[in-house]
C-alpha cells in the first residue's frame, strides 16, 4: 500500500530566550541575545498508509503537537523531510490544507457566534465542496449521530462534548485524506467519549480516512488504533501494533484499596499475601500492580477482602506514563 | 468559483454582526455621546474666534465633516490588530493558517461582513440625518459615486495598515501599546479627529505625503465638495490607488516575514 505520510529523520528545534529571574533580570532580558536551543522533536521517522488509524502517544511536552504541526505545514522542520500525499506540507500549505482536517481538542475552528449549520456552509464554500458531496456527507453524519438538534444551535451555547463532536464533523466535512485529532476526548464524559470513538471509527471505515490521533486516554487507543507510536522528549520510543504492546503491558492493572488499621502494617501484610506483585503505598492507599495473567483482579480483591477490612477501593488502567516508564525500564522485546 | 469563498465569509460576517443586537445599540449610543462632545468643543473653538470662518471652514462645515468622519470611523474600524495578536498569542492562528485560503484575504473577507452591517446601521442613518438637518449642505450628485470608490480604497488601505501593525505585534509580543499608538497616529494624521485644514502648513505638507489622509480626508473631501474639478477627483483617487497598491504590497512582505517567524519558531 502507498504511504500517505512519510516522515524521514525529522528534527525540530526551537530557539528559546534564557529568561532571568526578577525585575532586574527581566530588564536585562529585553536586550539579551542569550538563546538556548530546545529540541522538541528528535530524529523521528515513520510511514503511514492510507486508511490507518495511528495513536500518537506520549506525556505532555513530548513533542506530539509539534510533530502534528509539522505534518499540517504550519511548522517547518529544522531538518529531515516530511511528505504528505507526496508533497511537502510546509511548502504547499494551502494545497495541503485542502486535503487534511484538523481538530485541536482545546480550541475550536467553528464560528462561535453562529449556528453550526452556518459554519458548515462556510466550510463548504471555503473548501469548495460540491453540493452533492456536501449533502451526502451530512446524510452520513445524520446516520451516525443525531446532528439535527446541533445544527441550529450556536457553537457558544454548546457543551464541550457537543462542541468537540461538531469540530470533528467539521474536520471531516471536505472528505480529507488525513485527519489529525489532537486530544479530541480531553475533558469529556464517558458517554461522549464513546460516541466520539464510534463516530471516528465509522468515518474511518466509510471514507478510508487516515487518522492520526494523540491522546492520553488509553481507552481511545484501545477503541480505535491498530498501531501506536510513542514519543517522549522528542524521541521515538515505540512504533508497532497495539497488540504487541498489549501483550507486554495490557495485562497489568493497578488495584488500590483503603483498609482499616495502620497503613504501613497493612501494606506489609498485603506484600506477604502477594509476593508476586509489586505492592506500594501512597497517601492512604495501598496499591497492588496485578498481573492478570497470574491472577484476576477480582480474585485478588476477594482475597484482600477476607483478610482486611476494606473501606474503599479503585481500579486503575495502566496509563501512558506507566507504559513509557516501563519501556524505559525494561525496553520492548 | 473562487469569489464564492470570499462572499461566503462576508455572509458569515453579516450573520455574526447581527447576532449582537445589544452591541449595535450601545455603539450607536456611544457614538451619539461622542458627537455631543465634538459639538460643544468646536462650538467653543468657534466662539473664541473673531471670525465665523476658521481655516476656510465655517462651524457647520467643520461639524458636518467631523460627524461624517465619526460615522466613517465606526464603519471602517476593524480591530484586526487585536484579533491577529490574540490569535497568535493563544495559538488559534494555526487553525486559520490551515484553511485553504490566503490568510491576508481570509482576514479581510471575514471582516467584510461587519463593514456591510456597520454601513447600514451607523453610516447610512448618520448620513441621512446630516443631509436632512443641514438641509442641502451636503451635495447629492456624482460626488456620491466618487465617495463610494474612495471608501472602498480607504478600507483596503486601513486594513493593510492594521495588518502591518498586527505583524509587528508578533515580534514585540505585546498588543495593547502598539495598537493604541497606531490608532492615535491614524486618527490624527488621517484627519478623522481634526480636519486637515486646521493643521499647521508644514504638517499639512507632511500629511499629504503619508498614506493616512487617504483613509478619512480623501473620501470626505470628495463627498463634501459639490463641484470638484476632474483633476481633483482623479488626483485624489489616483493617490488613493497608489497607496492601496503600495500598502498591500508592504503588508504582503510583512506577512511573509511573520509567517517565517511563525513556522520556524512557532510564533
Amino acid at each position: 500500500m502507498e504511504n500517505i505520510i512519510e516522515i524521514k529523520n525529522v528534527t525540530k528545534e526551537f530557539k528559546v530566550l534564557n529568561r532571568r529571574e526578577g525585575l532586574k533580570g527581566s530588564l536585562k532580558d529585553l536586550f539579551s541575545r542569550d538563546y538556548k536551543t530546545v529540541r522538541a522533536v528528535d530524529n523521528v521517522s515513520m510511514n503511514i498508509t492510507q486508511g490507518e488509524i495511528v495513536g500518537y502517544l506520549g506525556p505532555n511536552g513530548a513533542g506530539k503537537s509539534t510533530t502534528i504541526k509539522m505534518m499540517t505545514g504550519v511548522l517547518e522542520p529544522t531538518s529531515g523531510e516530511i511528505l504528505i500525499n507526496g508533497r511537502s506540507p510546509y511548502k504547499n500549505r494551502s494545497k495541503n490544507a485542502q486535503e487534511i482536517g484538523v481538530v485541536f481538542g482545546q480550541r475550536s475552528q467553528l464560528w462561535w457566534a453562529l449556528p453550526l449549520i452556518e459554519s458548515f456552509k462556510l466550510l463548504k464554500d471555503i473548501y469548495m465542496i460540491s453540493d452533492a458531496d456536501y449533502d451526502n456527507m451530512l446524510k452520513f453524519y445524520q446516520s451516525q449521530v443525531d446532528i439535527e438538534p446541533l445544527l441550529h444551535k450556536t457553537v457558544r451555547q454548546m457543551s464541550l462534548g457537543q462542541r468537540t463532536l461538531s469540530d470533528i464533523l467539521a474536520a471531516f466535512l471536505h472528505d480529507p485524506k488525513i485527519v489529525f485529532l489532537d486530544e479530541p476526548t480531553i475533558g469529556l464524559d464517558v458517554s461522549m467519549k464513546s460516541k466520539i470513538r464510534t463516530l471516528i471509527h465509522a468515518l474511518n471505515k466509510e471514507k478510508n480516512t487516515t487518522v492520526i490521533l494523540t491522546t492520553h486516554d488509553m481507552g481511545d487507543v484501545d477503541a480505535l488504533c491498530q498501531r501506536i507510536v510513542i514519543i517522549d522528549k522528542g524521541k521515538m520510543l515505540y512504533d508497532n501494533d497495539i497488540s504487541h504492546l498489549k501483550g507486554f503491558f495490557g495485562s497489568y492493572r493497578t488495584l488500590k484499596i483503603r483498609a482499616d488499621g495502620d497503613l504501613a502494617q497493612q501494606t506489609e501484610l498485603v506484600k506477604k499475601e502477594f509476593p508476586d506483585f509489586s505492592v506500594a503505598s501512597d497517601e492512604d492507599w495501598i496499591s497492588v500492580l496485578v498481573d492478570e495473567e497470574k491472577a484476576k483482579v477480582m480474585e485478588v480483591l476477594g482475597k484482600l477482602q477476607s483478610t482486611h477490612n476494606i473501606r474503599d477501593m479503585k481500579l486503575e488502567e495502566i496509563s501512558t506514563e506507566d507504559v513509557i516508564k516501563k519501556i524505559y525500564e525494561e525496553g520492548v522485546k | 468559483m473562487k469569489i464564492k469563498k470570499y462572499l461566503s465569509l462576508t455572509r458569515a460576517g453579516i450573520l455574526e454582526s447581527l447576532q449582537f443586537r445589544m452591541s449595535l445599540l450601545i455603539m450607536a449610543a456611544g457614538n451619539l455621546l461622542y458627537l455631543i462632545v465634538v459639538y460643544f468643543l468646536w462650538k467653543a473653538i468657534y466662539a473664541s474666534s473673531p471670525t465665523d470662518v476658521v481655516n476656510g471652514m465655517t462651524f457647520s462645515d467643520t461639524l458636518i465633516y467631523l460627524v461624517l468622519a465619526t460615522a466613517l470611523f465606526n464603519f471602517m474600524e476593524m480591530y484586526v490588530v487585536w484579533e491577529i495578536g490574540r490569535n497568535i498569542q493563544s495559538g488559534k492562528i494555526v487553525l486559520d493558517l490551515l484553511k485553504p485560503v490566503d490568510f491576508r484575504r481570509y482576514m479581510f473577507w471575514s471582516y467584510s461582513g461587519s463593514f456591510v452591517v456597520n454601513f447600514v446601521t451607523t453610516f447610512l442613518p448618520t448620513f441621512i440625518v446630516v443631509c436632512i438637518v443641514t438641509n442641502g449642505a451636503v451635495p447629492l450628485g456624482l460626488n456620491l459615486l466618487y465617495f463610494a470608490a474612495a471608501v472602498v480604497m480607504a478600507i483596503v488601505i486601513n486594513y493593510s495598515i492594521d495588518f502591518i501593525v498586527a505583524t509587528i505585534c508578533l515580534f514585540t509580543e505585546s498588543i495593547w501599546g502598539i495598537n493604541i499608538m497606531k490608532q492615535v497616529v491614524v486618527l490624527l494624521l488621517s484627519g478623522a479627529t481634526i480636519p486637515i485644514a486646521f493643521f499647521p502648513e508644514t504638517l499639512k505638507t507632511v500629511v499629504y505625503y503619508l498614506p493616512f489622509q487617504s483613509i478619512y480626508n480623501a473620501p470626505l473631501t470628495l463627498l463634501l465638495d459639490g463641484s470638484p474639478s476632474a483633476g481633483k477627483v482623479l488626483g485624489t483617487l489616483g493617490l488613493q490607488l497608489f497607496w492601496c497598491v503600495f500598502m498591500t504590497a508592504v503588508s504582503r512582505i510583512f506577512w511573509k516575514v511573520s509567517l517565517r517567524q511563525i513556522t520556524v519558531n512557532g510564533g
